[in-house]
């Protein structure tokens, strides 16, 4: 993107993150003042809501790069050692490994009370596994079922709540 | 201070009920293996072996429960040092370097420094209390909501000094969880932002979304390693290496007296307690210590800190709850449901009639401290066993135990639906560079921060200049600037050396190729 004679690289991910959070902030405002405008009701909520807004107008600027900055600031990353700095996988394999096993994690929590939860955690233990670099079935298989069996089992006597199960 | 007749009792009545001691290494194996498990909570510990106390005597149960308390309050520091995820909201701020020091392959010295920490500093935390609990009554008396609303707002806002490297994007994200904390029904009576979901009127559940938020950045990105931590080195457990960690300790008894004092002071602040403690204590160490650009990549001093304000807070919420009958967090709730179970009720008139078991309890507590670093280090010998396995079958197992976790809360399929929610929020946060940490806490405090407000705003009319007559919040908001000033400062002073170390480095360099040319 070009803008006054420099070259502009966008971070569209972050822009469209930032804008998520702006709007479900402005959604939450409007949302707490259709209830009532009373004080007791938009006492922290209102100046919080507003303070948020305005650090995410502020935020939306570092959203556009100049081109030549953008590479400087890449090269100087590579040169900084962070051991807590984010370190997310980069190589299309690994990107598709963690995508896979967010998604096995959201099919997981969905169907635990449609399938079972002893089905669904045997099912979704498999299938982290497989994601996870193990091809030999009988590994998959017994250990997705020591899984499935020890958390059923174990919670069982931990929680008072009801699991619905089909087969443990 | 202490009433040495009273005290000469408590020791009888510790002789005489020998058979209580009996329960403090079960409590404490309770405390260290259900706080290790991300999700199951110092208070879901502590509510699931309530029903278990009934049948005790009443120092029995107190023991039992106190046990699994102080075993519980370490036990969470293992999986937030071994994989990033705090085993318990109270030990968030030794992910910050105790994971940085196990992804260097220190693990077994940062468990180590967190076990000595919690030992020494429960020690201290109840010999304090020892000496402390008569007084404090009256000081505990005068906390009102504007001074809960000052705490609360200084441990959100401290949350900038806590390594963001992008202030806006740090303020942001503790607005942020401010307001997810404030969903639900306010205690005016209003429900804001619930989308007609019913489960939502308690407000979101701050245990399934902090796993959540924490599961995404670390969890789901070790989907393409075949180990937790790379180097085979790293993998080795050993004793030796805790144990050096443990004797490390002693050589920061500043910051395990800073830790202390306030882990207690936090602790016995009655909704407040160790989950912003351990921040504080954390931040607090970090502005005044000289190697503060450290602090987040492998510092001990980080994990000692947060530590020992974990295990000294709970000598100060036992302060509060002996003096006051008023418990100062979750856990401390459950003691006093098991005290009230026995048909005694803790307070001013509890202390006044009953000394020499208030002294009894304290007194055993401090054993229990003590059977901590023989029961923890073997413990960890266990824990730290996690590492040796591969990711693939770690993975799977940890991500169930967390989403069942989530479900435990409170048996709703709302737990692992927040969890996956916030795991998708958590992702997002950590991809752009924004602090967790602030997110986390805002959940956790959100709800606080408006209730103690609003109780503000209803006790001043809506006069700004009633916190004149307020000292201790006057003195509270006094110590949150000074401590601004001097983060500020620090910040200021660390940018000036680091830029002067880089202009050294570039002279250098410059001089060298000059020196090269000439030859």
């Amino acid at each position: 993107m070009r803008f006054r004679g420099h070259e502009y690289r966008v971070d569209r991910g972050h822009l469209v993150f930032v804008c998520a959070i702006a709007a479900a902030v402005a959604w939450y405002l409007f949302d707490t003042r259709s209830v009532s405008t009373s004080v007791n009701n938009l006492l922290l909520v209102e100046p919080v809501s507003l303070f948020a807004l305005a650090m995410a107008a502020l935020i939306i600027p570092q959203c556009f790069v100049r081109a030549d900055h953008a590479e400087n600031t890449e090269e100087k990353k590579e040169e900084e050692y962070d051991p807590l700095a984010p370190k997310l996988p980069t190589e299309r394999a690994q990107v598709i490994k963690m995508l896979s096993l967010g998604v096995s994690l959201g099919v997981f929590v969905f169907a635990l009370n449609v399938i079972g939860f002893d089905i669904a955690i045997f099912l979704f233990a498999m299938a982290a596994m497989a994601i996870c670099g193990e091809r030999r079935p009988l590994h998959l298989v017994l250990f997705s079922a020591a899984v499935a069996a020890a958390a059923i089992y174990g919670f069982r006597m931990l929680i008072p709540y009801p699991m619905y199960t089909v087969i443990l | 201070m202490i009433d040495f007749s009273a005290f000469l009792d408590a020791l009888g009545i510790m002789a005489t009920s020998a058979g209580s001691w009996g329960w403090i290494v079960p409590g404490l194996i309770v405390g260290l293996v259900f706080s290790a498990i991300p999700g199951v909570s110092i208070t879901m510990a502590m509510a699931i072996v309530l029903p278990m106390s009934l049948y005790m005597d009443f120092f029995s149960a107190v023991v039992f429960l106190t046990s699994v308390y102080t075993g519980a309050g370490f036990g969470g520091s293992v999986p937030a040092i071994l994989m990033n995820i705090p085993g318990s909201p109270a030990s968030y701020a030794t992910t910050f370097d105790g994971y940085a020091m196990s992804k260097k392959g220190q693990h077994n010295e940062a468990l180590g420094y967190a076990l000595f920490a919690s030992t020494i500093c429960g020690i201290l935390g109840y010999v304090l209390l020892l000496f402390v609990v008569e007084p404090l009554a009256h000081i505990v008396l005068r906390i009102g909501p504007l001074e809960m609303f000052a705490v609360a707002i200084w441990g959100m806002l401290l949350l900038g000094s806590l390594g963001s490297k992008y202030v806006t994007r740090g303020l942001l994200a503790a607005a942020f969880g401010v307001l997810l904390g404030t969903v639900g029904m306010n205690t005016a009576g209003f429900i804001r932002g619930t989308m007609g979901f019913p489960t939502l009127l308690d407000g979101i559940s701050p245990i399934p979304a902090m796993i959540g938020l924490l599961a995404a950045g670390q969890l789901l990105t070790l989907a393409g390693k075949d180990y937790i931590l790379d180097a085979e080195e790293a993998r080795k457990v050993s004793v030796k290496k805790i144990l050096s960690g443990c004797w490390g300790t002693l050589k920061y008894p500043g910051v395990l007296t800073r830790g202390s004092i306030i882990g207690i002071i936090i602790g016995a602040v009655p909704g407040v307690g160790s989950s912003v403690g351990n921040l504080i204590a954390y931040a607090e160490t970090k502005r005044t210590s000289k190697d503060s650009a450290s602090f987040g990549k492998g510092n001990p001093k980080g994990v000692i800190a947060a530590e020992s304000a974990v295990a000294s807070a709970e000598g100060g919420s036992m302060a509060t709850m002996l003096a006051l009958g008023i418990p100062g967090g979750g856990a401390t709730a459950i003691l006093l449901a098991a005290f009230m179970m026995h048909n005694i009720v803790p307070g001013p008139t509890f202390i006044e009639n009953q000394k020499p078991m208030v002294y009894a309890i304290i007194l055993n507590n401090i054993v229990q401290a003590i059977a901590l670093l023989g029961v923890g280090i073997g413990f960890i010998y266990v824990a730290s066993m996690v590492v040796k396995v591969r990711t693939r079958y770690i993975l799977p197992a940890i991500l169930v135990i967390a989403t069942l976790g989530t479900y435990a809360v409170d048996g709703s399929p709302s737990g692992p639906i927040t969890l996956f929610v916030f795991a998708l929020i958590g992702f997002a946060l950590v991809r752009y560079e924004y602090p967790v940490a602030a997110v986390v806490v805002g959940i956790l405090l959100g709800r606080m921060l408006e209730t103690e407000f609003l109780r503000s705003y209803q006790l001043s009319g809506g006069n700004p200049l009633y916190i004149l007559q307020r000292p201790g919040a006057m003195a509270i908001v006094g110590v949150m600037l000074l401590s601004f000033v001097m983060t500020a400062w620090g910040k200021r002073k660390q940018a000036r050396m680091e830029a002067e170390e880089e202009a050294a480095m570039e002279k250098l360099h410059r001089d060298d190729i000059a020196g090269a040319r000439k030859t």
